[in-house]
């Protein structure tokens, strides 16, 4: 089964099984690798054991790590990066941010806009101050450019995944 | 004899930790859900559960008027407060008094006193207490504030003057930083206080966050519980603590003398109830006053576990007029020492707040091991709370015993599904300036642990999860 894990910046790992042995109803040894550019690289075997109720992993049937217990999760975190996990499909229609729009990254609202439409901004400065986790936040211009489009008003809640604001790149 | 009521007005861990408390004195825990958390964890500890209808704060944890309706109907005898929310708004203890309803927390002026930056000070001051150079009371405008930084010299701290928590303030290292910083400062101290008062005052460079936890009765004993460190913060919020101080560390002369100026302070505002004087150490181990919060404090369990004392029966009991059962100051004693690791749903890189939802949660802890936490599988954690989901705690008869099972502690944690900021703990665990107890307040921000995390994607990672995913949808 292929599962397709894609971050926030739509990077994206493909991860394929290409063997499951069933050893016992307590143990289950699986064949994994990533796939790029149409190659299977980083193979490795991975075991399974159930103990007590509990989930073990193990490389080489010696160490074995609990795991946290999970039905398919939405979501794999990995330090600074939460994948998307689609699990046998690869979906298709994702909004990509475009160099120079500016989308929200977590629920928040918008407490002050700096800058106005027609403005020339630099990169890094910053151009909304979002409150979002009882924290101000400050929005900082990806690129060197001029607002083209503002879409909020001060004061306004936002979702997730929101356009804020349209940069044109110089 | 019907069993004392408690109204737990709060959520999360220290919910819960409360409801513990309750039940040890067999009073009746009672817990709230509003309407955007339904699946509050803290109620599994608490014998009755009450709807508080409302999806923000303001409508529910902060709304003193529809908490006084509901304690009044269901028969309350105490509310604690827990942290944040109404913990330290004498309005809220104020109206419970006039309901006869017992505030478990200290008397009303207390709480004004303290509450307010220029009161405290003020207060600090006539109790022979040092505090920090800089204006007692508000400055009316930026001009005002420039010229009294140029008076105490830069760099100075811009910080309103209801603030707490590290919101409300930012340090400025000339009269043009002042001027783009007030209006800033003025804005969050406005939304998350509703007062935009602001103070200057020196900024003292290096700065070590040392704090005294007090506990006091009605009947005017006031007990201190030794020194917290707390200078591992980001922006000016708390990321570990320790207790005992490093920094203070053999000097038990210092220590004395900083618990006894607690002390002193708690005195002058017949403090009668659990509490923190914060104070700030500069590197000569001069001591400055900084605030005092009255009421129990997120990293009160590194004291429990060094005093073996719980500070939260004790608080409870203080507040129902019922014995301490402690004898004396000097029946007090510490031994070893204890760490605390705030566990945040949070990027470990920009250590912004990170929402998400938890999709697995594991422990797999040397032995000792304190998690006082409000984790589950399936929780979400949202934008509408603070990011902390969980205190971890270590005890060592050393301190290098306490890192070293910290350090077990962090890698036994399984957290799935978010981010979190257990990367950058663990960084800084194992930070040798860290390992020396060589830090200040500003560490975060000089040392920079956040680019020693090690970013390499690690496919065995993924297989792992994937694998465990796998095999339980075989259904092994």
């Amino acid at each position: 089964m292929r599962t397709y894990l894609i971050d926030e910046d739509k990077n994206e790992l493909v991860i394929d099984i290409t063997r499951t042995i069933v050893h016992s109803s307590e143990m289950v040894e699986f064949h994994y690798a990533m796939l790029e550019d149409n190659n299977f690289v980083k193979e490795e075997k991975i075991f399974v054991r159930r103990l007590s109720g509990q989930y073990f992993s193990s490389f080489d049937k010696v160490c074995w790590k609990k795991l946290a217990r999970q039905d398919l999760p939405k979501h794999i975190s990995d330090i600074d990066k939460v994948y998307n996990v689609f699990r046998g499909y690869k979906p298709s229609g994702l909004s990509t941010g475009q160099e120079g729009e500016l989308l929200t990254q977590m629920p928040g609202k918008v407490i002050k806009i700096i800058v106005k439409e027609g403005e020339k901004v630099e990169k890094g400065q910053t151009v909304i101050i979002l409150e979002a986790m009882k924290m101000e936040n400050e929005i900082k211009s990806p690129t060197n450019g001029t607002i083209s489009d503002v879409h909020i008003k001060e004061g306004q809640a936002l979702e997730q995944n929101v356009l804020m604001m349209e940069i044109n790149p110089e | 004899m019907i069993n004392k009521r408690v109204l737990i007005i709060n959520r999360g861990e220290i919910a819960s930790r409360v409801a513990k408390a309750c039940r040890e004195l067999n009073y009746v825990p009672v817990g709230v859900w509003t309407d955007n958390e339904v699946n509050a964890r803290h109620l599994e500890f608490c014998d009755e559960w009450i709807h508080l209808p409302g999806n923000t704060n303001a409508e529910t944890y902060l709304n003193i008027e529809k908490i006084v309706t509901l304690a009044k109907e269901h028969k309350i005898d105490a509310i604690h407060p827990g942290y944040g929310f109404l913990s330290e708004n004498a309005d809220f203890a104020e109206a419970l008094r006039k309901e006869k309803i017992i505030f478990i927390g200290p008397n009303t002026n207390a709480i004004i006193n303290m509450g307010d930056k220029a009161i405290s000070k003020k207060v600090a001051l006539e109790a022979g207490v040092p505090v920090v150079p800089g204006t007692s009371e508000a400055v009316p405008s930026i001009e005002e504030a420039i010229k009294v930084a140029k008076e105490i010299g830069y760099p100075v701290l811009l910080k309103a003057v209801a603030g707490g928590g590290g919101r409300g303030m930012r340090r400025c290292n000339s009269s043009q930083e002042v001027q783009d910083n007030f209006d800033a400062v003025n804005r969050e101290a406005k939304s998350s206080f509703g007062k935009g008062d602001l103070l200057v005052e020196k900024f003292i460079v290096n700065p070590r966050h040392i704090e005294v936890q007090i506990l006091a009765d009605k009947k005017g004993n006031i007990f201190h519980f030794f020194e917290r460190e707390c200078s591992i913060q980001r922006r000016h919020q708390k990321v570990i603590e320790e207790a005992p101080s490093p920094f203070i560390g053999d000097d038990e002369d210092l220590r004395s003398k900083i618990c006894n100026a607690a002390v002193k302070l708690a005195r002058q505002v017949n403090y009668d109830s659990a509490g923190t004087v914060e104070f700030i150490m500069a590197e000569d181990k001069q001591f400055y006053f900084l605030e005092m919060n009255t009421r129990i404090q997120v990293e009160h369990p590194i004291t429990e576990e060094i005093t073996g004392i719980d500070l939260l029966v004790c608080m409870i009991q203080s507040a129902f007029g019922v014995d301490l059962e402690i004898p004396s100051q000097d029946w007090i004693t510490k031994n070893g020492h204890a760490i605390e690791c705030r566990i945040c749903a949070e990027d470990p890189i920009t250590m912004l707040p990170s929402p998400g939802v938890v999709t697995g949660f594991e422990t797999n802890f040397p032995q000792g091991t304190r998690f006082d936490n409000s984790l589950y599988k399936g929780l979400n954690v949202t934008p509408d709370f603070d990011p902390m989901v969980g205190k971890l705690i270590t005890k060592g008869i050393k301190r290098s015993i306490a890192i070293r099972k910290m350090k077990a502690a962090l890698d036994g944690l399984l957290i799935e599904g978010l981010k979190n900021n257990i990367p950058l703990l663990k960084v800084i665990i194992e930070h040798d300036d860290f390992i020396k107890g060589n830090y200040s307040t500003s560490f975060i921000e000089e040392k920079s642990p956040q680019s020693k995390i090690d970013k390499t994607l690690d496919h065995k990672k993924f297989y792992k999860i994937l694998a465990g995913v796998e095999a339980r949808r075989m259904g092994m």
